[in-house]
């Protein structure tokens, strides 16, 4: 299915990961998900992706770092999706490239997929 | 140190006559705040006033014929310090120096030297006049602030890191209190919006309330990091120009779900006196506004009626939200804007709060130069109104 919009999701929480992927594959989307900003790289070697929703505080390349690694793709939207409110590593991410920022502790999965969906139709 | 001879008295001032020299003398001998003397070419001490005795301990008798290195420290002898100090007064006429002394016991002072080279009617040096003040007072006071002062910048340095350290705890605490949050909330979600199937009726209120309480222990944390910072004073407002009717509106949308599960109705009133924009900070304005609408809706129970209505009034903006709720006591009217402040009424126990979100609410309205104004009834219902400035250019 050329025509699915490619997500990736980058966070570090397996239930918060699984919860989302689960969410996110219940709309037509095809979504990849990863650990840390590491896998996340590699991963954006393979495939240009629609969306990458990027956590911040994580293991061994953290979302700051990817985004300093990151190869940006006029394709690929980023929206960083953290917990950390407004702040430093916020402000980094947002002056390296990120389009948005979302505090996950706000959005219910209903939220999450009005979230994407506006993200994806703004691409 | 070579015996000296004292040499007879110099003749200084010829035209004086023998009386005005005397009571020059006794000028000069019943100084007590200063020890004044007089050396001789060659640095020996040939007079001592009462000051000179009182600040050094000696008396005249042990201490004229002596040289004035007797005063010095050990290291300023052998450094040559008195001979330099005797030469420069010669060169130049005077010399002045501050530093360490000796006294007969061998305690030290702080003392303030001045040197005078004295000369005859032909030039010739006579000697020496020596004037010195014991500052060791004053000296103890500077030090003693010098070394206050360092203490000071320590503290602040140790303050500094203090804050920033705390500053790295907030953000990291709350967002691990935030994490496991997220997950209850993203799991519990998933059960109640059906993204797993139909759940029977008496278990989606169980999932429902298992929910709000997550809901409650978000919202305490970040009304817990939105006051500490706005106390810390880094909150800087960005404000713009922003189209008040949207903004109302957009709030107001923003709560229909909950005003719909309470059963409750909102109006708008906006009155055409009410300026198209006003300057605000949109984000922290909003929340505030967001704040009250949520503490009417909370405070008003089931088919309750609410209003947020917006007006012009002189040079302020007034936006008031009125509910015909449980209302609040007037014994409690001043204690609603405090820290950690909730006022007991007929909901509070059922109603979740931190009491700290109307704090938070009027640092951000008073950081917009505006004001909260609160009407309010028991059991008939409360009035916010929120005033901010207008500001005409932008009006």
């Amino acid at each position: 299915m050329s025509c699915m919009r490619k997500i990736l999701l980058v966070e570090d929480e397996e239930l918060l990961r699984d919860s989302y992927v689960l969410i996110l594959s219940t709309e037509a989307y095809d979504v990849d998900s990863a650990t840390n900003g590491q896998e996340a790289l590699d991963k954006c070697q393979d495939k240009v992706y629609d969306l990458i929703l990027l956590d911040l505080m994580m293991p061994i390349v953290d979302g700051v770092a990817f985004l300093e690694q990151y190869q940006p793709n006029p394709h690929t939207k980023i929206v960083i999706l953290s917990n950390l409110s407004a702040g430093t590593e916020l402000d980094k991410a947002m002056r390296l490239g990120a389009h948005n920022s979302v505090l996950k502790a706000t959005l219910s999965p209903r939220q999450l997929l009005s979230t994407v969906r506006y993200e994806l139709q703004a691409a | 140190m070579p015996k000296h001879t004292v040499k007879t008295p110099v003749r200084l001032l010829p035209k004086t006559t023998q009386s005005e020299l005397e009571r020059y003398k006794l000028l000069v001998d019943s100084v007590e705040d200063y020890a004044i003397f007089l050396l001789d070419p060659n640095g020996y001490i040939q007079t001592w006033n009462k000051g000179a005795q009182k600040n050094k301990g000696y008396t005249a008798a042990d201490i004229i014929g002596k040289h004035f290195s007797t005063f010095y420290l050990e290291r300023d002898v052998e450094a040559k310090k008195p001979e330099r100090e005797l030469e420069l007064a010669k060169r130049l006429g005077r010399v002045e120096d501050e530093d360490w002394r000796l006294r007969k016991d061998g305690s030290k002072f702080w003392a303030n030297v001045v040197i005078t080279a004295l000369h005859d009617k032909t030039g010739a040096l006579v000697g020496f006049a020596k004037v010195t003040r014991d500052l060791t007072e004053r000296k103890q006071h500077e030090d003693a602030l010098r070394a206050a002062n360092i203490q000071l910048q320590q503290q602040q340095r140790e303050l500094e890191e203090l804050n920033v350290s705390k500053d790295e705890f907030i953000s990291l605490a709350s967002h691990q209190l935030r994490t496991p949050a997220t997950a209850i909330k993203q799991l519990l979600g998933i059960l109640m919006e059906g993204f797993k199937g139909e759940v029977a009726p008496d278990q989606l209120a169980l999932i429902a309330k298992a929910y709000e309480s997550n809901e409650r222990q978000i919202n305490t944390v970040n009304n817990l990091l939105r006051v500490a910072h706005v106390d810390s004073g880094k909150l800087i407002l960005r404000k713009t120009p922003v189209e008040v009717r949207r903004l109302l509106t957009g709030i107001i949308e923003g709560q229909t779900d909950t005003f719909k599960a309470r059963h409750q109705t909102v109006s708008l009133d906006v009155s055409a006196s009410l300026p198209d924009t006003l300057m605000l900070d949109n984000e922290n304005f909003r929340m505030a506004l967001e704040n009250l609408l949520d503490n009417a809706s909370k405070y008003t129970g089931r088919g309750g009626a609410i209003t947020l209505a917006a007006e012009r009034k002189n040079a302020e903006a007034i936006i008031a939200i009125h509910d015909n709720g449980v209302g609040i006591a007037s014994e409690d009217m001043n204690k609603l804007f405090n820290k950690f402040s909730r006022i007991p009424n007929v909901l509070s126990q059922s109603v979740g709060g931190s009491g700290l979100g109307l704090y938070w609410v009027h640092k951000v309205i008073s950081l917009h130069g505006g004001r909260i104004e609160v009407e309010s009834e028991v059991d008939k219902g409360t009035i916010f109104r929120v005033c901010v400035p207008v500001n005409e250019l932008y009006a």
